[in-house]
């Protein structure tokens, strides 16, 4: 198809045909996403409401009335699993708010203030997206061992903020040297310090990247398994995912039934942040954080 | 700066201690402000890798402090082993199949995500998810499905003949890594697409409009304004995710734990079993090492084919 062939569609299609193609292409397309995107979620939805001993010996495909039942989510008030949801939620909410509080510092700084080696420091600031837990892990294990903040949620939670900072460091500097300094200038000559400036102008306008950067450590703090794994060997400290999967290895009473309600329900916030909240993703996104 | 004249302008000074120091006020405060990522990378990163260096020099027990100088053994060791190449080979094999798939899968679903009319936002929502969702829940599925009592796939695998009824296939030389690609692919693929999604919401509508007017079709549109602005993306994506999927520890190990046998070994995985199975702390640390270099030439890499400090430079 190069552009001296005389003006047409693709493969020498009329343009009306090209466009009838393209919009059958796109459909299917659709249809696909659709079915493989959905089609895994729909099935943990199924099964969890789904009679756990049908689930372990036959396929089924839909929750009839003699197989529905409510009964799997007791699992919700096991006592081990209801730690385990709540260090996740905690550990969440820690790295969250770490994430948040020091990348819109560090930003402010990167953007507003001039200090030696500053450029040097972003590019620095890069090699971050290549810590691997499982490098980084092992060592770490020996080090927070002995400096007492092994089997700590704290402990978690700093190795996680870690890992976030690349992407929210860069976001927040990118995006607060999109808000004209102007506006602080402003509150600057009615007599604001800089602290001031920083709280009353420019924090409530930084908003979408705000939340563009608690979703990425939401993101990554609700993933995590392989910190969590080696940083948190004890069962009462430990998060949902190394906890429900040594769980399953200690050969309990822990039919996948009842895996399947517990996953839903870690499932719903993720869906909904990723409903209501994706335009501010992807806002965050283009802005050339990597 | 224009700061300096709003602190001139300003009525009330109170006296702080720094401006006496010989830096200035402004490189005080600055790097104050950066010195809590600074302390984070010291901790997470810094430490951690010279600590891992000096452990690899060292036999150990995982579970006894007492440490052994041996030197470079460790290492000589490393080389030696026939695990080690053999999990570096299922490594690059598991990464290669991984990132392609996803290069492929991801950006044609922000191709059609970006396109479609109706029913975007929610479809954008339930992609957006599958990256969302925890790796453990993908691998509970997957777990679901793929057992041979009542697993779906299992089924519909065995019908096809792909595998007896009674075999579990994540369990099955053949079909362990091959799944594990798969299965990794629907919840990475996603990452892919949310990055050259926001780059393609960023073209403006002109560009498009410009073009049909002089009378190109869809392929040329595609050819000389979404391609051209999608390289630099694309290229930092598929160097992101072959790193990430080199590294990846998580799913494997939840799905098989390296099994069956060594089949779906890869160095993450070498590295936890050295630690926890053979109790080898001061070897794990070693092959920690061996990895972080790998990482470390790709940084150099991604530096070089990237060019931050262009980035650096830019605005937006």
């Amino acid at each position: 198809m190069s552009s001296n062939e005389p003006p047409g569609g693709m493969f020498g299609l009329s343009y009306d045909s090209e466009s009838r193609v393209f919009e059958a292409l796109k459909l299917l397309s659709t249809a696909i996403i659709v079915l493989v995107g959905v089609w895994p979620i729909y099935w943990m939805i199924q099964l969890a409401f789904t009679e756990y001993e049908t689930v372990e010996d036959a396929v089924t495909v839909f929750p009839l009335p003699e197989i529905f039942t409510l009964d799997n989510f007791a699992v919700l008030a096991d006592p081990e699993m209801y730690t385990y949801m709540f260090n996740t939620v905690v550990v969440a909410i820690g790295t969250i708010v770490t994430v948040v509080v020091v990348s819109l510092i560090a930003g402010y700084g990167l953007a507003r203030l001039s200090f030696p080696q500053k450029e040097n420091f972003a590019r620095i600031l890069l090699i971050g997206y290549l810590f691997s837990p499982i490098v980084i892990g092992i060592p770490l294990y020996q080090i927070w061992r002995s400096i007492g903040l092994l089997d700590t949620r704290i402990g978690l939670i700093i190795a996680l903020s870690a890992l976030s900072m690349p992407f929210a460091v860069w976001l927040m500097w990118k995006y607060i040297m999109t808000i004209p300094e102007a506006h602080e200038e402003a509150a600057w000559v009615d007599g604001a310090s800089r602290w001031r400036g920083f709280r009353d102008v420019v924090v409530p306008q930084c908003r979408p990247a705000i939340i563009a950067a608690a979703l990425f450590a939401f993101a990554l703090a609700w993933n995590d398994f392989t910190f969590a794994q080696i940083l948190l060997p004890s069962t009462e400290t430990t998060t949902f995912a190394p906890g429900v999967l040594r769980a399953m290895g200690q050969a309990q009473f822990l039919p996948d039934a009842h895996l399947m309600a517990i996953s839903l329900v870690m499932t719903l916030p993720p869906l909904l942040f990723a409903y209501f909240m994706q335009s501010y993703l992807l806002k965050g996104f283009q802005v050339r954080a990597l | 700066m224009a700061g300096e004249t709003g602190e001139s302008i300003r009525s009330r000074r109170t006296y702080i201690p720094w401006d006496s120091l010989p830096a200035s006020r402004e490189t005080v405060v600055g790097i104050g402000t950066v010195l809590p990522v600074v302390v984070l990378y010291v901790l997470i990163a810094v430490f951690p890798i010279a600590f891992a260096f000096w452990a690899s020099l060292h036999d150990i027990h995982t579970l006894s402090p007492e440490w052994v100088w041996i030197g470079l053994e460790n290492y000589y060791e490393v080389v030696e082993i026939a695990t080690f190449w053999g999990s570096l080979w299922r490594g690059v094999v598991y990464m290669v199949g991984s990132t392609l798939i996803q290069l492929a899968v991801g950006l044609w679903m922000a191709l059609v995500l970006n396109r479609i009319t109706r029913g975007q936002k929610l479809l954008t929502a339930v992609v957006f998810t599958a990256y969302l969702i925890p790796t453990i829940i993908v691998s509970l599925m997957a777990l679901r499905v793929f057992d041979p009592a009542g697993g779906v796939f299992q089924v519909l695998g065995a019908g096809f003949d792909l595998w007896s009824a009674t075999e579990a296939p994540l369990g099955s030389r053949t079909w362990a890594m091959p799944l594990l690609i798969l299965i990794g692919s629907w919840k990475f693929s996603v990452f892919i697409t949310i990055f050259t999604l926001a780059q393609l919401r960023a073209i403006p509508n002109r560009f498009y409009e410009a073009a049909k007017v002089c009378g190109a079709n869809r392929w040329q549109m595609f050819r000389d304004i979404t391609l051209p602005r999608l390289t630099g993306i694309i290229l930092v994506v598929v160097l992101l995710r072959s790193i990430f999927m080199f590294n990846k520890f998580d799913i494997i190990w939840q799905l098989t734990e390296g099994g069956p046998g060594d089949a779906t070994t890869t160095l993450p995985v070498l590295a936890y079993k050295t630690v926890y199975t053979d109790q080898a702390y001061g070897f794990a640390n070693a092959i920690a090492v061996v990895m972080f270099l790998f990482l470390l030439v790709s940084a150099i890499a991604y530096f070089k084919l990237f060019n931050p400090s262009e980035e650096v430079e830019t605005t937006t």
